[in-house]
């Protein structure tokens, strides 16, 4: 029973995640309009930067994950 | 519930103990990638080895002469000119990440979802980072622990290992995350279709309504996720290690001028 509060309450890191994210898509959208012909550079860019930010909340899925199979 | 035997349970539950080893199933998966590896590889040899260099090149020949050529032209922009045969640690690393990411999908077990195989290859970039720091500054190798002062010598220590921990742990969550959730969907539609189909046999009731939904979603979790973890992987290990590299012309006279 506990394992599940305790799962639920780490859960809210994917919180900054998202935030973080959606702060990188936002200037990734203002510098490709100011600067068309870097389309696919900063595409590239973006990508890559999304993928490295998920990774905190990617961990914090692995904690639940273990709280509540394992330990 | 009615149950079914998955083929990546009835996989592990065979080979776990073969020959007394007690090795999970996930790494002989990650045995059976590399198998397939090398298959390709020696296709890919024996026909460079018979093919006219005069001629265009076509299909398996065609994608390993784009791999081998893209990945030089990465490694010369963001590494510098020193490391000039590294392409082909790269191109190794990326290949086997990224089938290994996608063999979930044939049904055996996932290799990422062992932690040993994540592991294994943060470690390679591990040891390379330290091996080329000292391949390129011999003793002064020591000088990252003491660096601005002794007193940080314990953030120094714990900041060697950051880079492995975050590395294999990003392969590992992105893989656990999908395999958990596809197996509760997986259970959860078996269920629905057996309450639909209620007429037919034991075994046969609960198979129709799980192929329709979930390829979608293995084409996020499996494919997306596995090309993006790989760019990430790569583009990671290619950084850290340039690093270690001389960065310019004077700190290179300064290393060799000091020896």
């Amino acid at each position: 029973m506990e394992a599940a509060w305790a799962a639920a309450i780490v859960m809210f890191v994917a919180l900054g995640s998202a935030i973080g994210e959606a702060w990188i898509s936002t200037s990734a959208i203002k510098a490709m309009s100011r600067n068309p012909e870097m389309y696919s550079n900063l595409r590239t860019t973006l990508i890559l930067g999304c993928g490295l930010t998920e990774t905190t909340a990617i961990y914090s899925l692995v904690v639940a994950i273990l709280i509540i199979f394992v330990l | 519930m009615i149950p079914v035997i998955y083929a990546s349970d009835a996989f592990n539950e065979r080979i776990s103990h073969f020959m007394d080893f007690d090795i999970s199933g996930e790494v002989y998966s990650s045995l059976i990638v590399m198998g397939i590896i090398v298959i390709l590889a020696i296709i890919v040899g024996i026909q460079a080895h018979f093919h006219n260099p005069l001629k265009k090149t076509k299909g398996l020949l065609f994608l390993a002469e784009t791999g081998v050529n893209f990945f030089d032209g990465q490694v010369e922009k963001m590494m510098g000119p020193k490391f000039k045969g590294f392409g082909g640690f790269v191109l190794a690393i990326a290949v086997y990440l990224f089938l290994a990411f996608i063999f979930g999908m044939t049904g055996l077990p996932s290799p990422m979802t062992d932690l040993a195989v994540p592991l294994s290859l943060g470690l390679t970039t591990f040891l390379m980072i330290h091996l080329t720091s000292v391949h390129f500054t011999h003793w002064k190798y020591f000088k990252r622990y003491v660096d601005p002062n002794p007193i940080f010598m314990p953030i120094n220590l714990v900041s060697m290992w950051s880079p492995l921990i975050s590395l294999s742990l990003r392969l590992f969550g992105n893989a656990i995350a999908g395999w958990v959730l596809m197996t509760i969907l997986y259970s959860s539609l078996e269920s629905l279709s057996a309450m639909i189909f209620t007429g037919l046999a034991a075994g046969l009731s609960s198979i129709w309504i799980a192929p329709i939904i979930t390829p979608i979603l293995h084409c996020y979790f499996d494919l997306f996720a596995g090309f993006i973890q790989t760019t990430v992987f790569i583009f990671f290990s290619m950084i850290l290690i340039g690093q270690e590299g001389p960065q310019d012309i004077e700190q290179e006279l300064s290393l060799r001028g000091g020896n």
